[in-house]
């Protein structure tokens, strides 16, 4: 049975002696800008620090620890020498240093690079966004770019209700106006699509497959209607678990495409990041990537500055390159086959988990998913409870809880992805505990066996304790 | 859910009390409460000026967000004040204590085109169908 | 070595879709559009990938380096790595579920608070991806704030630090104006910083110690002279043991690379942007914030909050698109703070100005040299400049196997032939000398 570590644990700043008296050396620096009071951070030995945040570990769930079927995440299990060779010395490095004495992270750069081209079906990649939303943004950039080089003025980011969020937070932050089209079938309504395009349109984000985890069937024709309107197709990458080796964005018509290295090539997710968002583009928009590119003369691997239509910088340096080299790893270790296991994998396992719930939980729109499918909690409802209490009842048996209540198209949605490292045993578990739990739903459900009971979520709202410092005046 | 017969409604859930060239504006307990627990409130400056439709205010709860919008043209006048440090009193007294502002109104032939109480029970009938 | 479980059931669940073959799963792709294969090799076993890629990181050389600018080689306790190493906490994800999730809650709301504590500012965010996107999205936020449309900086600042700014600031249709620097001191030109101040300017960011490693010593008066616009300071956080926090000198926001208090220098990634900021600002602050509440049982315990600012929930009307983050970074950060504490902080600081001054009256004993080239207080790097050819200088040098510094002719031409040197905790005097000796010998070539 699952019982997570439930310890007292004090905040590091209640254990430790306070020592902020300045020490009565003279000052290093001018009185004007000197420090009078030392920063009130812990005074601690190592073993208590220690002690501190190994059990802080132990109040925390990953993927280690189980089952993690949070949807759109591809949370997958990351295979260890990934994260020993991340840690190898040579990979310390200053980003200043001569190119001529860096020539191995160069090297596995560009050949990372070419890997991912292959696998997006693009001509060429920039590994510098830090994150999927950040590859958004640099696509969104790339985008206006190109459109500014035509003299066309395209102030529309057109995308379906099915969107992650992040998609119009960044064509937004990149100045453009969002405009949201309705899906119909739980797939982009063609129909809606080709009125929503025009001449103002600059690009349509797609997720495919989408975030229901139906393939997008018709992705030819909305290239078509996107291109016949002048404007780029953009894939966002959070979801190419799926299809690798199997299709790619390329070939079905994208002109760019992020991928999400900490998800589809498991670098891992750290917590919340750091991740990577390498963006992919057509050849036709190759001279708009940031700077600098990594390339190859055959003798040496260099930097390229000399780009003058470049959008510029979007990190200060190449990228986070030590989630770079674990991506690189981990497709060593798969290779070409591994990759398509990895897809009809997901979706082996995916669709087995469907089909096992569906007939405890509605599954709106078409059969057949992907890596994902999103289940209906409506149900629930009925039995006076809601997903959130479904959510709360499955940490109790030990599994994380899916994504829930996205995408908003269905109704108290629960968004399903096992990945395809998950064994049939622990698929069966999580499918058992859900039928359990759709016949008995409790309202409001507080998990007994986590580290902490159902959170105060409004409390935490409304009275904002954000920082030791706001904690102490509150008291 | 309470549908007070001496107001009038928008059908984006706004209430309407019209206090001589004034018009005191809140939302309703069907607004409320879909929005649940509400937990801070963006009020709009003393004097702005809004056309119909325009946005009065936001109001999130911990997982959503919603725009409250101007029902007349106007001026404001007076915003409840109390809201930022009780927000839940548009949860707890959604008519009274938690009215949001009151506008100055320029245009008197915007008020024939709200609904009644009746109309307004309807309207979220067929909204929930 | 297997990651892929399941080969064994394919049959099993297959049977239970419905569908005779994997194939079949895939019968939704338009087949126009399908491949065969990818064309890249198989793959590989852990032993042979390891070897490889060993093979390849070993045409990388470390050697002695006098390389900063933001980015700093440091001493990370092995501590800090067993934490971090930890795969309750590397192989979790944003905490969605709270419940399941405190540990890495609870250390975040440690990071923000140290945070806090060293930037004097009420209240910091879970981190953001790094120093020079922390500084576009402050001044996003600026012009969020205010409605305003210009934002100042130095433009004694890194080129890569401008260039990311104008992406974050071009579709807010922000106009970043850039301010000089005094050529005899280094500091910010604040004559020329008041005449640029308008009505229109959302915020202004200065950088203490500046990228020319000087102490802005005048800073206190930056907000008299700004008035209504919004401060937001750059910081180096090694220097917040011995200089003034940013809150003494009425920043409004902070913002500054976190790499240097606890995470190596991964050829320039991951890092870590810190974004802090007085709580009256908190709701148009962009990324993640943990905050501390309590469960149903009465305990404390955290959770994230102020979500609705952020895209998961406000879409386009987000305060930002940031989603992941550096959580993990930040998590080596908490832990390292921890570890040398307030009185290692102040020590490492000290130091580094000791070591800087050492070097810089050694380097400047070199005929033909000059060092500091500007005439104030410096941290931890400095300007030297050369009667010779700097660029031939360097080439030498690294050629003997030390790389003395950042050479500054393109970015700084109207300095002649000058370079960023900076001194690291790691340096030993010995280290110190061997740079001194090496310029000596090549500075009459």
């Amino acid at each position: 049975m699952f019982r997570q570590a439930r310890y007292d644990e004090p905040l590091i700043f209640e254990i430790g002696r306070k020592n902020t008296s300045k020490s009565e050396r003279n000052n290093v620096v001018p009185e004007k800008i000197s420090r009078k009071k030392l920063p009130e951070i812990p005074s601690l030995t190592e073993p208590e620090v220690v002690r501190h945040y190994t059990r802080l570990s132990q109040m925390n769930y990953g993927v280690d620890t189980g089952f993690y079927p949070l949807g759109s995440c591809t949370m997958k299990y990351t295979p260890k020498i990934v994260e020993e060779i991340a840690g190898f010395e040579e990979v310390n490095l200053h980003p200043y240093q001569s190119q001529s004495t860096v020539q191995g992270s160069l090297r596995i750069m560009y050949e990372l690079e070419q890997m991912l081209k292959e696998i997006g079906g693009v001509d060429d990649v920039t590994l510098q966004p830090a994150a999927g939303a950040h590859g958004e943004f640099t696509g969104m950039l790339i985008t206006r770019a190109y459109h500014e080089s035509r003299n066309e003025s395209r102030t529309e980011v057109i995308l379906p209700d099915t969107a992650h969020g992040t998609n119009p937070a960044s064509a937004h932050m990149a100045g453009f106006d969002v405009v949201e089209i309705p899906s119909e079938d739980g797939m982009v309504c063609l129909k809606a699509l080709k009125n929503a395009l025009s001449d103002k349109t600059a690009a349509f984000m797609l997720t495919n497959p989408n975030t229901l985890g139906i393939f997008e069937e018709n992705v030819c024709e909305i290239a078509e209607a996107v291109h016949d309107a002048g404007a780029l197709l953009y894939y966002d990458g959070a979801n190419l678990n799926a299809i690798m080796g199997k299709a790619r964005p390329g070939d079905m018509g994208f002109d760019l495409v992020h991928f999400n290295l900490h998800k589809t090539f498991c670098t891992p997710h750290g917590g919340g990041g750091p991740g990577a968002g390498p963006v992919g583009v057509k050849s036709f928009l190759r001279k708009f990537l940031p700077i600098p590119q990594v390339e190859y003369d055959e003798k040496k691997y260099y930097l390229n500055y000399d780009k003058p239509d470049s959008i510029g910088k979007i990190s200060p340096f190449y990228g986070n390159f030590a989630v770079l080299l674990k991506a690189y790893v981990y497709i060593k270790l798969l290779g070409g086959n591994g990759l398509k296991n990895v897809a009809e994998l997901s979706v082996l396992n995916a669709n087995y988990m469907k089909e096992k719930l569906k007939k405890h939980y509605p599954l709106p729109y078409k059969n057949l998913r992907k890596h994902e499918f999103v289940l209906a909690g409506s149900e629930l409802k009925e039995k006076n409870a809601r997903t959130l209490d479904l959510a709360k009842m499955l940490l109790d048996y030990g599994l994380h809880a899916p994504t829930i209540y996205f995408p908003h198209l269905v109704d108290e949605a629960i968004m399903i992805e096992p990945t395809e490292t998950e064994s049939k045993n622990e698929m069966d578990k999580f499918i058992h505990a859900m039928i359990k739990i759709s016949k008995n739903p409790l309202k409001n459900y507080s998990p007994k066996n986590t580290s902490a009971g159902k959170i105060d979520e409004i409390g935490a709202a409304k009275n904002m304790i954000l920082s030791w410092k706001m904690f102490k005046e509150k008291k | 859910m309470e549908i007070k017969k001496d107001l009038k409604y928008t059908k984006t859930h706004e209430w309407v009390k019209t206090e001589n060239e004034k018009m005191r504006i809140g939302v309703t307990d069907y607004a409320q409460e879909k929005m649940t627990d509400i937990v801070y409130v963006e009020l709009p400056e003393v004097g702005k000026e809004l056309k119909k439709g325009d946005e009065l205010c936001v109001l999130e709860s911990v997982k959503s967000v919603s725009e409250v919008y101007s029902p007349v043209s106007g001026k404001i006048v007076e915003v409840n004040k109390t809201l930022e440090d009780s927000p839940d009193r548009i949860n707890n007294s959604p008519y009274n204590d938690g009215w949001i502002a009151v506008i100055e109104i320029k245009d008197g032939l915007e008020i024939k085109e709200f609904l009644n109480a009746e109309e307004y029970e309807k309207h979220i009938e067929s909204e929930k169908a | 070595m297997n990651y892929i479980p399941n080969f064994e059931y394919r049959k099993e669940m297959l049977k239970e879709i419905g569908v005779k073959s994997i194939d079949e799963l895939f019968s939704d792709i338009p087949e126009k559009i399908r491949i065969k294969k990818l064309n890249l090799p198989d793959g590989k076993s852990e032993m042979e990938v390891k070897k490889q890629v060993t093979e390849i990181l070993e045409q990388n050389k470390k050697f002695l380096s006098f390389l900063g600018s933001g980015i700093y080689d440091i001493y990370v306790p092995s501590a800090v790595k067993a934490i971090t190493g930890r795969s309750e906490f590397y192989t979790s994800y944003t905490p969605y579920q709270p419940e399941v999730s405190q540990g890495m809650l609870q250390a975040m709301f440690e990071y923000q608070s140290m945070i806090a504590e060293l930037t004097g500012m009420d209240v910091a965010n879970a981190s953001m991806y790094d120093g020079a996107t922390a500084v576009g999205e402050a001044a996003l936020m600026c012009s969020r704030m205010n409605r305003k449309k210009e934002f100042i900086i130095p433009g004694a600042i890194s080129w890569e630090k401008k260039s990311v700014l104008r992406n974050y600031a071009k579709g807010a249709g922000l106009k970043i104006k850039e301010i000089g620097y005094d050529t005899e001191t280094g500091k910010i030109n604040l004559d020329e910083l008041k005449n640029n101040i308008n009505d229109n300017t959302a915020g202004i960011y200065v950088e203490n110690p500046n990228f020319f490693g000087v102490f802005e010593d005048e800073i206190d008066e930056i907000k008299n002279i700004i008035g209504k616009a919004l401060f937001v300071a750059g910081v180096n956080p090694m220097s917040l043991g011995i200089i003034k926090s940013p809150a003494e000198y009425n920043a409004d926001i902070v913002v500054g690379e976190g790499q240097s208090i606890g995470n190596p220098m991964g050829f320039g990634g991951p890092l870590l942007g810190i974004f802090a900021c007085k709580k009256e600002y908190i709701r148009q602050m962009p990324g993640r914030v943990i905050g501390m509440t309590k469960d149903t049982n009465g305990r404390r315990a955290f959770c994230m909050t102020l979500q609705t600012r952020e895209q998961h929930i406000r879409r386009e009307k987000a305060s930002s698109n940031i989603c992941t983050n550096e959580s993990l970074c930040a998590l080596s950060t908490v832990v390292y703070l921890s570890l040398i504490g307030p009185d290692g902080l102040e020590k490492i600081g000290r130091e580094l100005v000791s070591k800087t001054k050492f070097l810089s009256d050694e380097l400047n004993k070199i005929d033909g040299f000059k060092a500091p080239l500007f005439s104030s207080y410096h941290f931890n790097e400095f300007v030297i400049q050369s009667k010779n050819d700097i660029n031939r200088i360097h080439k030498k040098l690294v050629e003997k196997g030390v790389d003395p510094g950042l050479v500054l002719t393109k970015q700084f031409p109207e300095l002649g032939n000058t370079m960023l040197c900076t001194v690291s905790e790691m340096h030993s005097k010995e280290d110190l000398l061997t740079l001194v000796n090496g310029l000596k010998e090549v500075s009459h070539v």
